[in-house]
């Protein structure tokens, strides 16, 4: 899923500093389930920004709405209507809502409530972790299933680098060094040969490196 | 095959070559490089440029290898993944060739948060292995990484590669090897080696897979400068490999440099019968005149091929160079007359001087400033007459006097110039000083006339702050009157402002740890406010000195601190009595060094004998620091609490290995432990959890986390301590919210330059020790140090009259 992160409180103020009406509009998707831009989240956050406009003696009327997705249109189709009570959005989806809704309705100042930061998955109550990059052309077939791209810090596609100690990565020593797992799981696979075949420059078009990526399916199209 | 380039030639006509890296500089300064590659010209078959090495920014290797060309030794330059895509990479390679660079180290780069540019986006569009491949792909068949052909001259470049046999894991790290000779790899590098066993093991497993044969593998070789570095290498620097042995004999040795050299030649020595191993790579970190000295000594000095270095380069790039050459012609001579002679790096020495000469200046402004002070104070209260409470001063003059004779090898006369010419350098600092110049001259002439009998007297310009102690305790007695007449809070220069804009109180209070029982018992900590910021918070204890004694007699101590102690160095109690009543201890530190099994290995019960010996001479709080050895401490420490156990002390040093045992001591003996890590913020805090998770509180820890001496490390620790000290006040890092214990006398007085006769360009002997000392204890006061434990009486006395000034200002 996408995980993101509630974006620190005085940046959100700073954006919507000169309105009096604000939407936080938050999504069941993603955001929710990482516990960033659920409904709870919005209450949070809505009580936050009245509260601190109300010390500084500007006052905040909030509204709060919380859609099933921010990232298809037809979830936010209401949102047209629903905003002409309020000078601005903050939009507590992802990045994805944040520009659909500057994409659909460019009538409405849309600010984003969250920072977006990964693809992630949450191995444990409290804890996100990143375990995909998006780069569009999957190594995992050979990687034993685990990601070099998305979890080394220097994306290595050949093998640990001579930082690896004791199976810990020398950036932070928190976190594992993913090609030691990778030598691990492959070698108690009787895969290792795998590693010694030469991975070539890896080609990042399809990571993003070639303008904003894009995906069509015809037979899906309506009309 | 002709042979792609000089280091090539040696390496395949059988010969054992030997390579140097030369870092260049973080600035624009092309003497820098030039000035390195002269001193290892004539000792390498070719020098390794770095490229950017621990992501810091310096001068490209690129160019620094025409640099290096021009002064006539070969050049083998790094290029890293991290800082360029393929588009950069092969644009930066093909210039390179063009310029007559001959030799290639493709490696993958150290990551970019390791540098001073963190918040950089780190490339790595290629790993080292993609490098080497697409750099085989241009010059074998002539065609760039996308397939398109490269058309007319090809980069030529004998290629390299690094390998670390001692990273995890250890199996696949010669298999990766194989992976990088596949890709295009003919000579390696390798990490320093330190362990020869492991080293030779790898090389067993590269033989066996007939690595040896396809390509050469240089061993890495690294001189360790100072036990410090060798330390710093064996716990910061990931895959790498320093055995325990190294670091002990480099402890024990006298001179660090000198054995620095010695191992470096002796690993060389080793590496050299592994089959396989076709020559090595010297990395004399910031440390290149040591490099033909090792090769002299290893015996591989002259090179097999010398004379031939010259003209392959030297006709593509002399032209510039020439140019270059008139510009700077003096530099030429310099260098030759400084490599052959000198063990220490001059450039070194010269930094570190002009540091504590920096350093020496910012005090004595700080000194003008409470002389000042003090002069007026005295003006107010005594009607302009000198406080006439100097009589500890006297006798140590005279002590001066006596020991004049003694000095042997100096007659008193030469001893006189060197005092002299110090003075002017003081004196021209004094300028910088400007409006408060009038007063302290003043007070000079006062105290002249006060002490008539001595001329050395006129020394203490520098060692004129050790006086002010006497005049400073009146002072603490009229203290906050004092100074308040003068220091003029900040809420007053400030008034108009709001106070939240320049007052940033801490969230949290560090801990306040009690030290000792009793009368004499005090605290520190307990404060919620960077040090010394008075104005914006609350300082609850000044920061506090022991005095450290030693078991046995100490081996090695300068004369210009044993001379202090001279009676009592053989008996610890004595010793301890003499810094409580002679020099005023508010605390004394009992090391045991005696009991350390590389040392004389002394047993738990002579610990104890000692530690009931000091505890019955003396009523201030002690604190007993081990021999620093995990296993051996926790034995030596639980005899001692025994003895200490209603007396109340503090014990030390824990580390994470003996944790439970010394902690589970100090729990049933109610004592406060020093818990011991090595200048890191994490391994800090995580030895404080596990103390706490084996139960002994918070309030029970001091924490050390092992200091740097001036020169040696000091803005290493100074800025960990920093770190420390904002997360626990600012960002509520309750487990670091703990008081700082600095072991500073021990680090100083091991320092090669307090053991360094009286000289021109260093000074008086016994002057640079005490100002090492106190300016050591000062710097770290300001990043936060609760309690110091220092040795010498006058720095100490500086060092608490500094720290008096500090906390006067409110």
């Amino acid at each position: 899923m996408i995980i993101a992160e509630r974006r620190p409180i005085p940046k959100v103020l700073k954006a919507i500093e000169p309105y009096e009406r604000v939407l936080v509009l938050g999504c069941r998707g993603c955001v929710a389930v990482c516990s960033a831009g659920g409904d709870r989240e919005v209450e949070t956050m809505a009580a936050a920004l009245r509260l601190a406009r109300k010390l500084s003696g500007r006052p905040l009327k909030t509204g709060e709405a919380t859609f099933i997705r921010q990232c298809d249109p037809e979830y936010l189709a209401p949102l047209k209507d629903m905003a002409r009570e309020y000078e601005a959005v903050v939009s507590m989806a992802c990045g994805v809502g944040v520009n659909l809704i500057a994409d659909l309705f460019p009538e409405i100042r849309v600010y984003p409530g969250v920072d977006t930061t990964f693809y992630g998955a949450n191995p444990a109550l409290g804890e996100w972790q990143e375990k995909c990059r998006g780069c569009g052309d999957c190594i995992l077939d050979v990687t034993g299933g685990l990601c070099p791209i998305a979890r080394c810090a220097k994306n290595l596609l050949n093998g640990p680098c001579g930082g690896s100690q004791g199976g810990r990565c020398e950036i932070r020593p928190e976190v594992p060094c993913v090609w030691h797992q990778i030598y691990e799981r492959l070698s108690a696979r009787g895969e290792l040969d795998r590693l010694m075949n030469f991975f070539p420059a890896k080609d990042w078009r399809p990571a993003g490196h070639g303008g904003p990526r894009e995906r069509v399916r015809e037979d899906l199209k309506m009309g | 095959m002709e042979p792609r380039s000089h280091l090539h030639r040696v390496l395949s006509e059988g010969h054992f070559a030997v390579t140097a890296e030369i870092g260049p500089p973080k600035s624009a300064d092309g003497e820098v490089v030039r000035r390195k590659a002269r001193i290892l010209k004539g000792y390498v078959d070719a020098a390794n440029i770095t490229d950017c090495q621990t992501a810091i920014v310096r001068m490209s290797s690129i160019a620094s290898a025409v640099l290096v060309m021009a002064e006539g030794v070969e050049s083998v330059i790094q290029m890293t993944c991290r800082d360029r895509n393929r588009i950069g990479m092969q644009a930066d390679l093909l210039g390179a060739a063009a310029l007559g660079i001959r030799n290639l180290l493709c490696i993958t780069g150290d990551h970019q948060k390791f540098g001073n540019h963190p918040e950089a986006k780190g490339v790595f569009d290629l790993d080292s292995i993609q490098l080497l491949a697409m750099v085989r792909g241009m010059r074998d068949e002539g065609k760039f990484l996308c397939g398109e052909e490269l058309t007319g001259a090809r980069p030529e470049f004998f290629l390299g590669a690094a390998a670390n046999p001692f990273a995890d894991p250890f199996e696949f790290r010669v298999k990766r090897l194989e992976k990088k000779i596949r890709a295009g790899a003919e000579f390696i590098q390798t990490q320093i080696v330190y362990n020869v066993e492991r080293f030779r093991k790898f090389m067993e497993m590269a033989r066996d897979l007939g690595l040896t044969e396809k390509a050469y593998i240089l061993a890495g070789i690294t001189p360790p400068k100072s036990f410090g570095m060798a330390r710093y290498m064996k716990y910061f620097v990931p895959g790498l490999d320093v055995p325990d042995e190294i670091l002990k004999r480099l402890k024990e040795a006298k001179d660090k440099r000198e054995e620095g050299i010695n191992i470096a030649v002796e690993i060389i020595q080793q590496v050299r019968e592994i089959p396989g191993v076709a020559g090595v790579h010297i990395m004399a970190i910031e440390w290149e005149e040591a490099v033909p000295e090792i090769v002299k000594r290893a015996g591989l000095h002259p090179r097999p091929l010398e004379a031939e270095v010259r003209s392959p380069i030297a006709v593509e790039v002399e032209k510039p160079v020439e140019r270059v050459e008139v510009l700077a012609p003096p530099s030429e001579k310099v260098p030759e007359e400084v490599p052959p002679k000198l063990e220490i790096p001059v450039e070194a020495v010269k930094e570190v001087f002009s540091t504590v000469r920096s350093s020496m200046e910012a005090l004595r402004e700080g000194i003008n400033l409470l002389h000042d002070s003090l002069a007026r104070l005295e003006r107010a209260l005594l009607g302009g007459e000198v406080v006439p409470e100097e009589v500890p001063e006297v006798p140590r003059l005279e002590v001066k006097v006596e020991e004049k004779p003694v000095a042997e090898e100096k007659p008193p006369v030469e001893e006189k110039p060197p005092i002299e010419e110090a003075r002017p350098p003081a004196e021209e600092a004094k300028p910088e000083v400007k409006e408060e110049k009038p007063e302290p001259e003043a007070k000079k002439e006062e105290k002249v006339e006060a002490r008539v009998e001595e001329k050395p007297e006129e020394k203490p310009e520098e060692v004129k702050p050790e006086e002010k102690p006497a005049p400073a305790p009146p002072a603490e007695g009229v203290e906050l009157g004092g100074f308040s007449g003068e220091y003029r809070p900040l809420s007053e220069r400030a008034a108009g402002l709001p106070e939240d804009l320049y007052k940033e109180p801490g969230t949290a209070f560090i801990r306040e740890v009690e030290i000792g029982k009793g009368e004499k018992a005090f605290k520190v900590g307990g404060t919620n406010v960077l040090p010394f910021h008075l104005f914006e918070g609350e300082m609850r204890h000044e920061p506090r000195i022991a005095m450290e004694v030693l078991d046995v007699k100490p081996e090695g101590w300068p004369e210009s601190l044993t001379r202090y102690f001279a009676d009592v160095l053989d008996d610890p109690a004595a010793w301890a009595k003499k810094c409580v009543e002679t020099y005023g201890a508010e605390a004394v530190c009992i090391y045991l060094m005696g009991t350390d099994p590389n040392y004389l290995n002394l047993d738990a019960k002579h610990a104890r004998e000692v530690v009931e010996k000091v505890a019955e001479a003396v009523d201030v709080p002690l604190i007993v620091w081990g021999a620093g050895h995990a296993e051996k401490d926790v034995e030596v420490l639980r005899e001692v609490a025994e003895v200490l156990g209603d007396r109340g002390a503090v014990i030390g040093p824990v580390e994470e290995a003996n944790h439970r045992t010394i902690g589970a001591t100090a729990m049933g003996y109610g004592l406060p432990v020093v818990a011991s890590s090595p200048i890191d913020v994490n391994l800090a805090k995580q030895l404080n959890i596990l103390l706490e998770n084996v139960g002994v509180a918070l309030d029970k820890i001091l924490m050390d986390p092992s200091i740097g001496a001036l020169g040696y490390g000091l803005e290493y620790t100074y800025s960990v301590m920093e770190r420390i000290r904002l997360a626990a006040l600012y960002a509520q890092d309750d487990k670091l919210q703990v008081p700082f214990i600095c072991n500073v006398g021990r680090e100083v007085w091991k320092t090669k330059e307090v053991g360094l006769p009286s000289d021109d360009l260093l000074g008086d002997q016994e002057v640079r020790g005490i100002l090492m000392e106190a300016i050591t204890s000062v710097a770290l006061a300001l990043a936060g140090g609760d309690l110091f434990i220092m040795r010498h009486p006058k720095a100490i006395e500086l060092t608490r009259t500094i720290i008096r000034g500090l906390m006067q200002q409110n």
